[in-house]
């Protein structure tokens, strides 16, 4: 018997939890009861909405609550949640390894603690001569997050629109409620009013309701999942990152480091990870090599201190590997030489672990190019000057590894590249300023001109 | 504890069965039952041993399906939703209208006013429930008012991943009934739980629904029980809320009135005198007090027999109350898929 018996977790609104809904038994990676996760049905939701909204004033909570909040969602017990349960909790119901979870949490407290300095960083100066200011407000009253379980890094998005004054509606991802769950608990403990946040676990179309009423809001996941939002401007869209990188320079040992890492970081599974490499050197060779050093990383369930792959239960591994297989068939498998280990390991914990995979293709237009997988998966492909821009398009991040100035300014230009890297700056590089994808902080908030003597 | 209906159904297979009076589509099936029915059925729990013909009820001609006896009667036909693909065709004359006068009963029971005017948000056409509704109003002496709402467009829409297109149909319905309520005076609502979501959706709707409508009845599809309890508390406490189970197959069950230690805020109770219906488990046994089991649904009157029916919905099996012989059912909820067509539910 565990001496982990599953956690009931229910909808919460406005402080208050709502104990009758259906309940879903989440199962954990090594395929054991985890949670019992009340899912929100649609009526609600329009309660949630209802009731948050006929409260909401745009005040934002005061940077205190947050500094509080970050404190107690690192240290604190709450709802009976110790720091070590909460970090077990996320390891099994996501696959991330418990260092992964350790480290996104400090990340998510980190950034929680200095928000002042995002917005501070990503909004324009307000003041424009004596009596004439501008001041940065909320474009609405209420936002609505629906969240993916890959990472719990994105949690970040409805900390800072909580931050900015919105009331917010939290649809975490079914995987991981326990992140959205355990950051609204330190934040009611650190003094946030009640009726500024719901937490409402629930199906994709409650999630997407809550989308369509909420003033502003964000969606995470894949690509059916983001496709009707991806030209509604009260909805921003994270979707398949895709990030690649151009490889135009002679790989040297330092070069392949920083490639593999891109691709491996946190088992391979934030939207920034590498996906693909388009290279102009030769696309075997670079493969082999890439596959040669992923084959090293080591196969152990995700609570191993050592551990460093994403491991997923028995369902998820099932659907990955027909998606793989297909790949196979158009694409060269380079890790089957280098890897002693099956491509799908089944861990003694009962979680299956895929391998890290490097496949190649013959072409800079390859359709595969652009696969995102929660692993680390790389296609590596070739690339020519007349290829151009084309093939690094649809880029999150965009690693240039190349001589070739020009190329740089050129990606700035082009809409679909969200962000650039040179060298070997590892994806997620980034400070208070530098955009993940657009300025996040412009789209919660608008200036609003404040003209005479009441300006200052 | 059913001797009244095993009388019932021996009467009535007798009468189904007679080459004078019975319908072409069971005479015809008789030779290939295996059984003789007017000579092996004496008790409701023969009727399992029939097929579950409900498929057929698809493509045959509906004129066959008319008992010889009743010929002089003027019949209509009724189809199913259409959820689970092409609808199933009822004939009827008059036997539903007895069930509609004791269903009536059990409404103005809850609360629900005996008369006054309603507002139909839902089906109707070749869908049973419109007409259903329109003789509640009737009976009543109150007036019937509807908006045209196709449910099948709906189910299309969202199969087809046009869900946004639904929403605005929805609304379509939504300003439609916003008219009506702004002049009208309706006393009762009658919809689905989709459509009241809706509902509650718009504020000034909601506003205007809650001032005027003195019963809120919902049916159609299923509902869990927190959406049933934001119903009854949060969004209609003014107004009586009831459940009305049914579909164009079985008839209607209506929410009976709550007793003490109700398992379940809703329990349904069929129409005891022509419909039987058994919550069975997955080697067809019928599944003890408490449990959940698959609907089986047994119709019997003159008009119309359906035995032994699998229908697409479970639910828990609620001892009869006190002094009633009739199981209750709870927490209705649809099978996610039957066969090979995927059941879509839209807003009916």
């Amino acid at each position: 018997m565990s001496p982990h018996r599953p956690v009931v977790i229910d909808p919460t609104v406005a402080g208050r939890t709502v104990p009758g809904v259906d309940r879903a038994p989440l199962t954990g990676v090594a395929g054991g009861p985890l949670a019992e996760v009340g899912q929100a049905p649609r009526l609600l939701a329009v309660s949630a909405l209802r009731e948050l909204r006929g409260q909401a004033d745009g005040t934002p909570p005061g940077a205190e609550v947050f500094r509080r909040a970050a404190r107690l969602f690192t240290e604190a017990t709450l709802d009976g949640e110790t720091p070590a349960e909460y970090t077990r909790r996320v390891t099994l119901g996501t696959g991330l390894t418990a260092r992964t979870v350790r480290r996104s949490a400090a990340e998510i407290a980190a950034e929680m603690a200095d928000l002042t300095a995002v917005a501070r960083a990503e909004l324009p100066g307000t003041d424009f001569g004596p009596g004439r200011r501008t001041r940065w407000v909320p474009r609405g009253r209420l936002f609505a997050a629906v969240l993916a379980s890959n990472h719990p890094t994105p949690n970040s998005s409805w900390l800072q629109a909580l931050f900015h004054g919105y009331s917010v509606l939290v649809r975490p991802g079914s995987r991981d409620p326990f992140t959205p769950r355990r950051l609204i608990a330190a934040l009611l403990a650190a003094g946030l009013s009640p009726h500024t946040v719901a937490f409402l676990p629930c199906a994709h179309a409650v999630g997407e309701f809550l989308l369509k009423e909420a003033d502003r809001g964000i969606v995470y996941g894949g690509d059916r999942a983001v496709a009707p939002w991806l030209d509604n401007e009260t909805v921003a869209v994270r979707g398949p990152g895709r990030a690649k990188a151009l490889l135009d320079v002679e790989p040297d040992d330092a070069v392949l480091g920083h490639l593999v890492e891109s691709a491996a970081f946190d088992g391979g599974t934030r939207c920034t990870n590498l996906s693909a490499v388009l290279t102009t050197g030769p696309v075997g060779e670079l493969a082999d090599r890439l596959a040669s050093r992923l084959s090293a990383l080591p196969a152990l369930p995700a609570s191993d201190p050592k551990a460093s792959l994403l491991v997923l239960e028995r369902g998820r591994a099932e659907q990955l590997e027909h998606q793989i297989a297909a790949l196979r068939e158009t694409l060269d498998d380079h890790t089957a030489r280098f890897d002693r280990h099956d491509p799908f390991v089944r861990l003694a914990d009962g979680s299956f672990l895929p391998r890290p995979l490097v496949l190649s293709a013959d072409r800079a237009d390859h359709p595969a190019l652009g696969t995102e997988l929660p692993f680390p998966f790389v296609v590596v492909a070739p690339w020519r000057e007349e290829d151009g821009i084309a093939p690094l398009r649809r880029s999150l991040v965009l690693n240039l590894l190349t001589p070739r100035r020009d190329l740089v300014g050129r990606a700035l230009l082009e809409p679909s590249i969200r962000k650039v890297t040179t060298g070997t700056a590892l994806p997620w590089t980034s400070a208070p300023g530098i955009p993940h994808d657009g300025s996040y902080t412009q789209f919660l908030l608008e200036p609003k001109g404040l003209v005479g003597d009441g300006a200052s | 504890m059913t001797t009244e209906f095993d009388s019932h159904v021996r009467r009535m297979v007798a009468w189904h069965f007679d080459p004078d009076t019975g319908s072409p589509f069971w005479l015809e099936r008789r030779p290939g039952l295996g059984f003789d029915p007017v000579r092996d059925v004496s008790t409701a729990r023969d009727l399992l041993r029939f097929p579950d013909v409900s498929e057929e009820l698809r493509t045959v001609p509906v004129t066959d399906l008319v008992p010889r006896g009743l010929r002089e009667r003027p019949f209509r036909v009724f189809e199913s939703g259409g959820t689970t693909g092409t609808p199933k065709r009822i004939v009827d004359s008059e036997a539903r209208g007895r069930m509609l006068a004791w269903a009536r009963d059990r409404l103005t029971d809850l609360g629900v006013p005996a008369a006054g005017h309603w507002l139909h948000l839902g089906p109707s056409g070749p869908h049973v429930v419109g007409s259903d509704v329109a003789r509640h109003a009737a009976m009543g002496g109150g007036v019937f008012h509807t908006v045209d709402f196709d449910p099948r467009w709906v189910k299309r829409l969202v199969g087809g991943g046009r869900g946004a297109l639904a929403d605005e149909y929805v609304e379509h319905l939504l300003d439609q009934a916003a008219t009506v309520l702004h002049s009208q005076e309706i006393s009762v609502l009658n919809t689905t739980p989709p459509v009241l979501e809706a509902i509650c959706a718009r504020p000034a709707l909601h506003d205007l629904v809650r001032s005027r409508v003195k019963a809120v009845l919902w049916g159609g599809m299923s509902a869990d029980q927190e959406t049933i309890r934001l119903l009854e508390e949060e969004f209609f406490p003014q107004a009586v809320v009831a459940g009305v189970y049914g579909n164009s197959l079985m008839g209607v069950a209506p929410q009976r009135v709550p007793r003490p230690g109700d398992s379940h805020r809703c329990v349904f109770e069929p129409h005891p005198g022509t419909t039987l219906v058994q919550l069975m488990d997955e080697e067809g046994a019928e599944v003890a007090y408490g449990e959940r089991g698959r609907v089986r649904l047994h119709l019997v009157t003159e008009e119309m027999f359906l035995p032994n029916v699998a229908e697409r919905d479970t639910a828990i099996r609620v001892e009869p109350v006190p002094g009633a012989s009739t199981d209750g059912l709870a927490d209705i909820r649809t099978l996610p898929s039957l066969g090979r067509s995927e059941i879509i539910e839209g807003v009916y």
